[in-house]
């Protein structure tokens, strides 16, 4: 290819420097969690007691992360998804109904559930992308239909409250953790078997909205409707596919929270919806779309677990719990507004 | 001189905009601001007008320094400006917008009709024939242009900035603007004018500041005193070589790449037909107004073609997205809004331009960086993309510079046939030329291009064939002879002519 102007300008790439280091968002929440986990330490050595703390807190943390994810996959898109919770609740639903009326191995009944997760999320983008009507307002009514389905449901397929019998695999799946397996005298560290389950969630999530097309193109939609439109981009159907995804993941931490409490039940979900934001918003992701972090919503969530399981072990009330849960996380975003603006400042004097 | 800055410094993240440029002005003179796509002058533009605060340098307002604190700081001291990007609320109709910052008010509270009575006389003063009550989110492009101006003019500034005011205007809206400009030099105001039309610029500046890389390389003199080449020389920094297009025969060819018969539009178009053969330029010409763009959109299924046919390559279509007209057709379509829906403002400029191709730059479904990086700098190489580093945002690019990333990835999209509106609305001449040769070298290809342009010279220099258009209708088609003297009287004869009513069949 010959260029056509004779010399192109030079770009004065000499001059160009990225941010600081100590302006990544990311650095930032790390060296939080790292001061959070020293100073819960101090205060209570049994913070680091492997039984009694780590090892739930890994069960822990892998739900919301993928709550957090689930609510990330539509942030992508500057939309909201307020039925995470919901959606959690049907998955587990039909996951638990699969077993119980088909009998079928657990893979098959969480492919099921997922399923269904899926589809409730595809429903909510079908019908936000072909009224216009806001994201907000569509997933609050489906959440609010869900809502009364969920107990119907239950009270007609179980006692009411959860399904009596659990398929196979879900015990272990709880109570193990890759210390219980041994090759010889080599054992696993004691991590529960659900944390590999979210890792490779979040794995590929990046994966999606980093390196493939249809991520890029969701992003894309997120920064600017119309732009995205006028390139070329299928946005009604980006837009079904966000919420689709958004759906699945909250199927799964549904699923994930079903196996640490150790049954499918009505409750799943009920308190996701808060966290399902924090975690994603406290990593960078931005409410207006266009960018997301998982990385920061794999920090947001662990950090948002630590405090909480900290905060716990400090005999705080449930009520002062999420008092200084509040207070912490509007100090976060605080300070990372701050180091944004000086970092700007600096980089601009150079 | 009413105004004067020196020495000034402005530095953004990985660029440093301003470099010790200085510019005086004299009251009574028009003085033009000049200087290649990303030189600096829109930054010294909004330091003069408190929108930036400069990191060194003095600026000084009758002979005392001064310090804008902030955009309504400068207005509040006689400086008026029209930005080169649009700055209109465009939930507010045209009216509130032209009073913007001076809303007549009685104890708190906005009086309508007073509201509208400003705006009507700041549009008479356009001839601008606009309803103040139509929001502004439903004017095209140069429309708001001209609403900017009259927002501008709204208040009796002793200096007025213009920042490419002509951008997106054919002649005939330009030559108002100019008129006015010239009343006001007149009664002892003095204006800026930021241009990359030359022949704009030499018929109305007085005197000329030229910007290079930040610093000023002409101060002040005369205008007269250079010649246009040598005022170009002066941009480039050294003598530039005059490009000339090679002669380019259309490819004859019996099947129309893109052909309209009798089409009417949800817009208001009726009996358009013309035909683009591959390797054909196919220029559409016509006033602001005249509903070029909206065919083009209504063609790409934006809006819909309500009445008879439209043809790709002798078969018949109905699009109905530009998506569409992309991967089925190869169709691709170059807007002439690049802020609202040509550019991704907040996203890197590798995205910008791979997102047209990122189907064709996987491997096992993932988009390899390296590629895309690679046809981004290719891009940035062939249209001279002034740029800090790929991964800057698009918004961050001087304006001319959005206008090459906006075409770049038209351009890498490989289409058949390209539809480009306003090409190269606030493209400096060089690149311009540039961009003149590598349209020619598509269609030498056998592209089909259909160029919509109020930029006359541009047409006549480009076009094959061109079509008239006025009032929605095509009012007639002219084979292209190169001559542009002759070519735009013969046009202007066609866009006055009135209709003669179609003969009933
Ligand atoms: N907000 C910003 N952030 C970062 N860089 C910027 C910003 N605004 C301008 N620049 C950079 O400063 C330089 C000068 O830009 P400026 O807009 O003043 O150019 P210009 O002379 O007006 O060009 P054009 O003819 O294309 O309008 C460019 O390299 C541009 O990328
Ligand atoms: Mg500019």
């Amino acid at each position: 290819m010959t260029a056509l102007l004779e010399t192109p300008p030079e770009a004065p790439a000499a001059r160009a420097r990225s941010l600081p280091l100590w302006a990544n968002p990311r650095l930032g929440l790390l060296v939080l969690l790292v001061v959070l986990v020293v100073l819960f330490t101090a205060l209570r050595p049994s913070f680091l007691d492997v039984d009694f703390t780590l090892v739930p807190m890994q069960a822990d943390i892998s739900v919301y992360v993928v709550v957090g994810l689930a609510q990330l996959a539509v942030l992508s898109l500057g939309h909201m998804n307020m039925a995470v919770g919901r959606m959690a609740a049907m998955s587990a639903f039909a996951m638990g109904l699969a077993y119980q009326e088909l009998g079928t191995p657990l893979v098959v009944d969480v492919l099921i559930g997922l399923a269904v997760g899926a589809g409730l999320g595809a429903l909510a983008g079908l019908v936000i992308s072909r009224t216009g009507v806001n994201s907000f307002v569509v997933t609050l009514a489906l959440d609010f239909a869900l809502v009364g389905l969920v107990s119907l449901l239950y009270a007609k397929a179980t006692d009411g409250v959860s399904f009596g019998a659990q398929p196979g695999g879900m015990a272990a799946l709880r109570t193990d953790t890759f210390a219980d397996y041994c090759a010889g005298n080599v054992c696993g560290p004691p991590v529960p078997l659900i944390v590999p389950i979210a890792v490779v969630a979040a794995l590929l999530v990046g994966l999606l909205f980093r390196w493939s097309r249809t991520g890029r193109e969701i992003l894309m939609t997120g920064a600017s409707v119309k732009a995205a439109e006028l390139s070329g981009i299928p946005v009604g159907r980006r837009v079904v596919q966000a919420h689709a995804l958004s759906g699945l993941l909250s199927g799964l931490a549904g699923f994930l929270l079903a196996v640490n409490n150790g049954a499918f039940s009505a409750g799943i979900g009920d308190a996701f919806l808060l966290p399902s934001f924090l975690a994603p918003v406290l990593g960078g992701t931005l409410l207006v779309g266009g960018a997301v972090s998982v990385l920061g919503t794999f920090l947001g969530a662990t950090i948002t677990q630590v405090i909480y399981k900290g905060l716990n072990l400090l005999q705080f009330q449930v009520d002062q719990l999420k008092l200084y849960i509040g207070l912490v996380l509007i100090v976060a975003l605080s300070l990372d507004r701050v180091r944004h603006v000086l970092a700007e400042r600096r980089g601009a004097r150079a | 001189m009413i105004l004067s800055a020196s020495g000034l410094v402005k530095t953004f993240p990985g660029v440093r905009a301003l470099d010790g440029a200085s510019l005086s002005l004299a009251a009574g003179s028009v003085h033009a601001l000049l200087g290649e796509n990303g030189a600096g002058k829109s930054t010294l533009v909004k330091i003069l007008t408190g929108v930036y605060r400069p990191d060194g340098g003095t600026i000084e307002l009758d002979g005392k320094p001064v310090h804008f604190t902030g955009p309504l700081d400068a207005l509040r001291a006689g400086i008026g400006v029209v930005h080169q990007e649009r700055n209109l609320v465009t939930e507010f109709s045209v009216a509130e917008n032209i009073v913007l910052h001076h809303l007549p008010r009685r104890f708190g509270v906005v009086r309508r009709s007073r509201v509208r009575d400003e705006a009507r006389r700041c549009l008479d003063l356009l001839d601008l024939d606009l309803d103040p009550d139509a929001p502004v989110s439903t004017l095209s492009v140069a429309q708001a242009q001209l609403v900017e101006i009259a927002k501008a003019l709204s208040v009796d500034n002793r200096v007025l900035l213009l920042d490419e005011p002509t951008a997106s205007l054919t002649g005939d809206e330009a030559d108002r603007l100019y008129a006015i400009v010239r009343k006001l030099t007149g009664s002892g105001h003095a204006v800026v004018l930021v241009s990359h039309k030359l022949e704009e610029v030499f018929a109305v500046a007085d005197t000329v500041t030229v910007l290079r890389d930040g610093r000023s390389v002409a101060e002040g003199q005369p205008l007269s005193a250079y010649t246009r080449d040598e005022v170009v020389d002066l941009m480039v920094g050294r003598a530039h070589a005059a490009v000339s297009l090679a002669a380019r025969t259309p490819l004859s060819s019996d099947a129309a790449a893109l052909s309209l018969t009798d089409v009417a539009t949800s817009y208001g178009h009726a009996d358009v037909s013309f035909d683009v053969a591959p390797g054909e330029i196919y220029g559409l010409y016509g006033l602001v107004g005249a509903g070029r763009t909206e065919l083009a959109k209504a063609l790409l299924g934006l809006g819909s073609v309500t009445a008879g046919t439209v043809s790709v390559h002798g078969t018949p279509v109905r699009i109905s997205g530009v998506g569409e007209a992309l991967r089925r057709h190869r169709i691709g379509y170059v807007t002439e809004n690049r802020k609202e829906e040509g550019l991704f403002l907040e996203q890197p400029i590798t995205r910008n331009i791979g997102v047209t191709v990122w189907h064709r730059l996987t491997r096992l479904g993932l988009i390899r960086d390296r590629a895309e990086a690679s046809l981004v700098d290719d891009y940035r190489q062939r249209l001279g993309i002034r740029l800090a580093t790929p991964k800057q945002l698009a918004g961050q690019l001087s304006g001319g510079n959005q206008q090459k990333v906006s075409l770049a990835k038209w351009l890498a999209a490989d289409c058949g046939i390209l539809i480009v509106d306003e090409p190269t609305v606030g493209i400096d001449v060089r690149t311009k030329a540039a961009f003149h040769e590598l349209i020619a070298g598509l269609a030498g290809q056998g592209m089909a291009i259909l160029l919509i342009s109020s930029d006359l010279p541009e047409i006549v220099t480009l076009a094959d064939r061109i079509g008239v258009m006025a009032g929605f209708r095509l009012r007639g088609e002219l084979p292209n002879d190169g001559d542009y003297e002759r070519m735009s009287q013969s046009i202007i004869r066609l866009i006055h002519t009135p209709l003669i009513p179609a003969a009933p069949h």
